[in-house]
């Protein structure tokens, strides 16, 4: 029952007069100038970014071991992953307070600092955007922390503490089930005023003065409407960057925590999903296994950019 | 509260148990090791106080020698063999078939014989062997004297690249501690020359002339020599050429330094630079014993002679002197004689070597393409007693200068001294009879060189009251000279002993205050120190003073405050600090004190280290029209050099270096690839080229490869991995090896064929057409002989049985489950030969020690009795939690893994559960956790550091990487330490004390990919023998220093390498006493449940047994399901639960 339509050589050709892939096609070569520039990204993107995670879903349904040919295993691995590995509910746990406490805090706390650093004279606030930047620029500075928190008696903080008689046996801080989380936490924060800090700082400057003028003019009360009404709409897309920059930050932290408390960390404490990843590639050579554990996180991940989405479609209603 | 009561009757049940225990331990703790390697108490008490020179001398120094001393002439050959293995040398052929490795050396002995005494270094016991002599004093013939022995550097199967050391003793004492070690030199020499036949020329005068070139074969030197022959008259060249070679991209390959072994004559003399001239001893009236101890390498001796005392200023003529008794000779002209410093004729050792340097465009020879050899003395060349040699020719008799190009820009701001010596010459001799070289006169052994950050060009001479005074020599013409260019200390070495006094003191003053105070002093407390320590306070201030001196003295003399001179200035500031108003400074600075005492010590250290890189020595007539050599390159030469560099440096292929060919690509080059440095690389490199080396040998190429870390995973996975890949850890062999990755290398893999697998197990011979014979047992040589057969390989079971520790064979074998069919003893299946082995020893500090007046202990038990009074002196025991873990439990009989006892259980259950619930590992696991709960051993410490203060006299942990970190940073305290075997636990198995020491392991694998076994195999073979390790372990140390020794785990190796006889002697014991925790499927999983155990009982005071059991099902479940991904039993199959015992096993 399929209309025809009389083709008139003069007449252009409409979007609903051809199948999707036939007007893709026509648009791409009308545009083609627009996708040659596109290309050398658009390769190496499909190559190294699309092309693993397609690999890594089918490599999770296989005993793959880097080393002989994989098995085909069907859904064992996810089976396996969510009903008999512990760890990795552990790892699930850990993950979700971390990215629950680091994500939001360290997202709203670079909006904060930006806001308020973008309030200073231009001249002071060059300086301090550095310095609040320095931290994530310096690679592996976190590790003074290590030193700041070092097992040894002579570490800065047991010797201040056993100085002051409050403990006579240095803290294996790193090492102590009890402080790994809490410490993790406090240096992920430290470390993340990043990126989307400087994404956030650019936005403010974005905003258009005569937008609060005219705000003051319709009834602006305080600076606290100023913000929500007019800056936060204003510069929604640099919000996004941000928060999606947060949420990966929040999951994939897992250097910084090998680096402070070793592998694994004691009793599992700070073991988080890329742990868990590291654990079965690295030490067990399961990557059929380890990737199955990436293709989880990869849907989690997946899964809160798109509430973030909603989330921030709210700003300013 | 239930769970409260019960936890308590749980900890008084163990803890009476525990107790119980100690006292079963206790009984038996007086039990001593046989024939221990440690120091006594005695000894080390020796050790501490025996006196400096500067003490001995105060005694002995106004001693007035009588008239007309002759020398005491020892008779060599009437010794007494202390300690085995001294022997009267009878001739040549004695030695050549006594000591049939080196037979080359012997050659020189026929005028020698039975005159002459071989000393060696250990006897068949390992044992350091010495030798005694014993020699009558008369009354009249008491006075000063000094030591001069005349000796020859034989090359024996005991021989390595070290100098020659023995510790030297006048009636079974040390005299003064500046004798506990005296070294006799090796001479080295690159045998990397030509000479030409001569030929006739037309030239009517006598000349000599040197030129360089450098070009695609290589870089030359050509020395010739235009001479009139005496027998016929004519005149007549020839032409020495010396030749440093290049790899296929034109960098220059390291000459390798050979030793010549010569008669040299030894005078006992200061080693550390301190003290010029010769050290006296003084000899009383009566009968003494000399005695001779070996330290490290044989060495054959002619004559000992104490010869009457004289000092270096009455034999040596002031520079006046000398100038007045040359007054006559006139003034050289002509050209100015350049000798590239990258040729040196001798060096003192091999670490004195050419090396690179692209820093300057106008230091010949260089070229932006690649690393050629233009200086020398980059590294290796800076201490006290090193030397290198060079020889050369003038034309014309006269006064030279003497002139250098080098760069000194090591410490900022000061100034370091060469001793300048000669030998040689006909009318005016330089040097003593026998060839050795003298300084001429007493200011060169002071020659400065100024600091600068760039290159200098200038001429040599010292300081006279601030002036720069240049030497003159006299040269005649047409005689050879060789020239030394000594390290020493020359202007600095008051200065520099002055600060050591001073650090040892302050060290002293720091133990003090640490035993008074803490570690961590109370800032608010007033100690009083005033009225406790009154002496502390008084050094610290008399310190400050010392040092601030010092650094204004070097101030005065450098001209300038460097970095290096203000670091004491910055030092006495904190020490005045601490030291006035009655120390109420103190607790506040102590750690920056202690930090400091560290500062000190470096700095003494790089003092003494002055080097300096020097690219050539001008010999300068005074009256040269030529100028010296420039010191800088000008602008545009330099910005030229440094754009070309830049472009090149894109297209330097580092995988290639040290290539001498690009090998062919097919089954007769074997792929080898190595993680390591791109020294290590080159040394390999050139082993492997060497005129012994593999593909000579062999007849096989090799293509080594130097990778990055972590290639050989994805490398394999692509299917372009190596043939054999060097130093993979023991847990990865297993890891590739039970995923078929590696080859079984003891014939009995499953996966390879039958012919591949009998390459391995048999001694494999080939005859003169290249056919290949298999054979079950060695043919003698008589058979093969008659056969025309040559070996090509041996087989796995003699080459480890004759070079392995079986420990170190332990962690590369599985029991492979394809293999379950065949008969038990043909199922294990070893993936590897073992390359490094890495084990925990026991360090000590012998001086604290003999200060608490407390033996080394040898037993735990002895350990914990001394703790307490370490910790009354605020002193710890180091030893890391995981590796005390580990090894506490094989030393009281425990094993990690279940059913591995094959007289049990069949081979296929061995490792299927985790043997930690056991009651010897949980009792070991309790132990260690109080250790650091109960004994407050500190669990996470800076070893070098603490054992170098003091705080941590006695710490545990690897060997070598201890060694190596005290060697370079631990200076201020050489001698003191030493290490030996761990302390034991009582097997619980036997009743008797295990000293065991677990062993790490890295192995040489061959790849599944590898298509020429045997190729492969003899590759194996070669890397790992004893002599390839040796050589390659002492050619590391020579390049990089005492810092960089290498832990062969070739027993044989480790034998020949330079550790001292005392070292070799505890190394061997501890191997004798190693273990190993052997790799099953899932072995990755016991240590981080062990430290989560560990930590749970450290952090939250949890009970160390039910910790510890508390993670059993995990592991055991982890390691099942390892066990099934490879098809191995795990419980429960075939409805087993617990492995039957074997029928016939008796209990």
């Amino acid at each position: 029952m399929s209309l025809k339509v009389k083709k008139d050589a003069n007449r252009p050709m409409h979007r609903d007069e051809v199948s999707k892939w036939q007007w893709t096609w026509k648009e791409m070569k009308k545009n083609k100038t627009a996708y040659f520039m596109l290309a050398p990204f658009f390769i190496l993107f499909i190559v190294f970014t699309v092309l693993p995670v397609f690999l890594s879903i089918i490599f999770s349904l296989t005993d793959f071991n880097m080393l002989q040919m994989p098995n085909w295993k069907g859904l064992t691995n996810y089976t396996r992953l969510f009903v008999e590995d512990e760890i990795f509910m552990l790892a699930i746990q850990n993950t979700i307070i971390f990215a629950c406490v680091t994500g939001p805090v360290s997202y709203l706390l670079s909006l904060l600092v930006a806001w308020f650093v973008n309030e200073l004279p231009p001249k002071i606030r060059a300086v301090v955007t550095l310095v609040f930047y320095a931290p994530s620029i310096s690679g592996q500075v976190y590790l003074i922390w290590s030193t700041l928190f070092s097992s040894d008696a002579y570490g800065w903080a047991n010797a201040t503490l056993m100085k002051l008689g409050i403990i006579t046996d240095p803290i294996l801080w790193f090492q102590d089930a009890n402080y790994v989380m809490p410490l993790c936490i406090v240096v992920a924060l430290w470390t993340s005023l990043g990126t989307s800090f400087l994404a956030f700082i650019a936005g403010f400057q974005i905003v258009d003065r005569s937008m609060y003028e005219a705000a003051a003019v319709d009834g602006i009360k305080n600076r606290w409407q100023e913000l929500w009404y007019i800056t936060l709409p204003t510069m929604r897309p640099q919000m996004m960057f941000g928060a999606v920059l947060a949420i990966t930050n929040s999951f994939g932290f897992g250097g910084v925590v090998t680096a402070l408390c070793g592998f694994p960390s004691v009793d599992y404490a700070a073991h988080t999903i890329m742990h868990h990843l590291d654990d079965y590639g690295g030490s067990r050579y399961e990557i059929g296994y380890a990737s199955a554990i990436a293709v989880v996180l990869f849907i989690i991940m997946f899964g809160s950019n798109i509430l973030v989405k909603k989330a921030l479609s709210k700003v300013g209603e | 509260m239930k769970r409260s009561m019960f936890h308590k009757v749980v900890c008084l049940i163990l803890s009476v148990t525990f107790i119980l225990s100690t006292f079963v331990i206790g009984a038996s703790a007086g039990q001593y090791k046989e024939n221990s390697t440690s120091s006594t108490l005695e000894e080390m008490k020796a050790l501490v106080g025996t006196s400096s020179y500067e003490d001995y001398m105060a005694d002995y120094g106004d001693t007035v020698n009588p008239s007309g001393l002759a020398p005491i002439i020892i008779p060599v050959t009437e010794f007494i063999a202390n300690n085995g293995d001294v022997e009267i040398t009878k001739d040549s052929e004695h030695y050549a078939n006594s000591l049939t490795d080196h037979p080359d050396s012997w050659v020189n002995f026929g005028d020698n014989a039975e005159t002459t005494v071989y000393l060696s270094t250990v006897n068949n016991d390992k044992k350091a062997s010495s030798a005694s002599w014993n020699f009558t004093v008369t009354k009249d013939m008491v006075g000063l004297y000094y030591l001069q022995i005349e000796y020859y550097n034989c090359k024996t199967s005991q021989s390595s690249v070290s100098a020659i050391q023995r510790k030297l003793m006048i009636d079974d004492k040390v005299p003064f501690a500046e004798v506990r070690s005296i070294t006799f030199d090796k001479h080295w020499s690159y045998n990397n020359f030509t000479v030409s036949d001569p030929v006739v020329v037309t030239d009517t005068v006598e000349k000599t002339t040197t030129t360089y070139d450098q070009n695609e074969n290589g870089y030359f030197k050509y020395v010739t020599e235009i001479y009139r022959d005496e027998s016929d008259g004519k005149m007549k060249k020839v032409v020495t050429t010396y030749h440093i070679t290049q790899d296929i991209n034109g960098n220059s390959m390291a000459p390798v330094a050979s030793e010549s072994s010569e008669w040299s004559t030894y005078i006992c003399s200061d080693e550390s630079g301190y003290y010029d001239g010769y050290f006296n001893f003084y000899i009383a009236e009566g009968t003494h014993t000399l005695t001779l101890e070996a330290e490290r390498e044989p060495v054959i001796i002619k004559s000992i002679q104490f010869r009457p005392a004289t000092s270096v200023e009455s034999t040596t003529p002031s520079y006046q002197e000398y100038l007045n008794t040359h007054a006559s000779a006139q003034k050289a002209d002509g050209g100015i004689i350049t000798l590239e410093a990258e040729f040196p004729y001798f060096v003192s050792d091999s670490s004195v070597a050419a090396s690179n340097d692209n820093t300057s465009a106008i230091t010949y020879p260089i070229t932006p393409k690649a690393q050629l050899f233009n200086v020398i003395g980059e590294t290796g060349f800076g201490t006290v007693g090193q030397w290198a040699a060079y020889k050369f020719t003038v034309n014309k008799t006269g006064m030279y200068n003497l002139s250098m190009r080098y760069k000194q820009s090591a410490l900022e701001g000061m100034f370091i001294c060469r001793a300048i010596k000669l030998a040689g010459g006909n009318e005016y001799k330089y040097g003593l009879a026998d060839g050795s070289p003298t300084a001429p006169f007493i200011e060169a052994y002071n020659a400065r060189f100024d600091y600068s950050k760039d290159w200098q060009s200038d001429y040599v001479g010292s300081y006279v009251d601030g002036k720069k005074q240049v030497f003159e020599f006299f040269f005649e013409e047409g005689e050879e000279y060789t020239l030394y260019i000594e390290c020493a200390l020359g202007d600095l070495k008051d200065y520099i002993r002055t600060v050591e006094t001073s650090l040892a003191n302050l060290n002293e003053a720091y133990l003090k205050i640490l035993q008074y105070t803490g570690t961590d002093p109370d800032v608010n407390q007033n100690y009083k120190f005033h009225e406790k320590l009154p002496e502390v306070l008084l050094a610290l201030l008399q310190e400050a003073q010392t040092l601030t001196l010092v650094a204004d003295n070097l101030q005065d003399l450098c001209g300038t405050n460097g970095a290096h001179i203000a670091t004491l200035d910055t030092v006495a500031r904190v020490l005045y600090t601490m030291g006035k108003d009655n120390g109420v400074k103190i607790a506040e600075n102590l750690s920056t004190f202690k930090s400091h005492l560290g500062t000190i010590g470096t700095w003494i250290n790089s003092s003494k280290q002055g080097s300096m890189m020097i690219d050539s020595i001008s010999v300068v007539p005074v009256e040269t029209n030529e100028k010296l050599p420039y010191a800088k390159a000008n602008f545009f030469q330099s910005i030229w050099f440094e754009i070309r560099s830049f472009i090149y440096s894109f297209f330097t292929n580092y995988e290639q270096m040290g290539l001498t060919s690009i090998p062919e690509e097919g089954s007769n080059t074997i792929d080898v690839w190595l993680a390591m440095g791109r020294d290590q690389s080159q040394i390999w490199r050139s082993m492997i080229d060497a005129e012994d080396g593999f593909t000579k040998t062999y007849g096989k190429a090799v293509a080594l490869k130097l990778v990055t870390g972590g290639t050989l995973l994805p490398s394999i996975l692509s299917g372009k991995g190596p043939d054999v890949y060097l130093g993979l850890g023991s847990a990865d062999v297993i890891n590739y090896a039970i995923r078929d990755a590696v080859v079984g290398v003891n014939g009995n893999d499953p996966h390879l064929s039958e012919e591949d697998n009998k390459v391995f197990c048999n001694y494999v011979y080939e005859d003169s057409a290249g056919n290949v014979y298999y054979e079950k047992d060695a043919l003698s040589n008589a058979d093969a002989a008659s056969r025309g057969l040559k070996l090509v390989s041996t087989a796995f079971d003699q080459l480890v049985a004759d070079n392995y520790a079986p420990a170190a064979m332990r962690t590369l074998t599985i029991y492979s489950p394809d293999n379950a069919g065949k008969p038990e003893g043909q199922r294990d299946v070893t993936y590897g030969i073992p390359m490094t082995m890495s084990f925990a020893m026991m360090f000590y500090r012998m001086d604290i020690l003999a200060e608490l007046n407390q033996e080394v202990p040898e037993t735990w038990d002895q350990l914990l009795e001394i703790l307490p009074i370490f910790q009354a002196n605020n002193m710890d025991i180091g030893v890391a939690y995981i590796s005390a873990l580990d090894f506490m439990m094989y030393q009281m009989g425990g094993g990690m893994w279940k059913y591995t006892d094959t007289d049990l259980y069949d081979s296929k259950y061995a490792g299927a559960k985790i043997d930690l619930d056991s009651d010897i590992a949980l009792e070991a696991f309790e132990f260690v956790c109080r250790l650091y709960t109960d004994y407050s051993f500190p669990v996470s410490f800076n070893t070098a550091n603490r054992f170098r203060t003091g705080e941590m006299p006695i710490t545990i942990g690897d060997y070598a990487s201890i060694y190596n970190t005290l060697v370079v940073y631990a200076t201020d305290i050489a001698g003191t330490w030493e290490f030996g075997s761990l302390p034991g636990s009582i097997d619980r198995k036997t009743g008797k004390i295990n000293y065991d020491s677990l062993a790490g392991v890295s192995a040489t694998v061959i790849l599944n990919s590898c298509d020429n076994m045997l190729a492969a195999w003899q590759f194996l073979q070669w890397q790992t023998s004893a002599k390839v390790q040796a050589t390659y372990a002492n050619r590391i140390v020579a390049l990089i220093g005492p810092a960089a020794k290498y832990e062969s785990a070739n027993i044989n190796a480790v034998m020949d390498m330079s550790w001292t006889s005392k070292e070799k002697e505890a190394i061997m014991e501890q191997m004798n006493h190693l273990n190993a925790i052997v790799n099953y499927p899932g072995s990755y999983i016991y240590s981080r449940y062990m430290q989560f155990a560990f930590l749970d009982v450290y952090n939250d005071d949890a009970n160390a047994h039910d910790s510890m059991m508390s993670y059993i099902d995990a592991i055991n479940a982890e390691i099942a399901r390892k066990r099934e991904e490879f098809g191995l039993w795990v419980p429960g199959t075939d409805g087993i639960e617990e492995p039957p015992i074997k029928s016939g096993a008796s209990d």
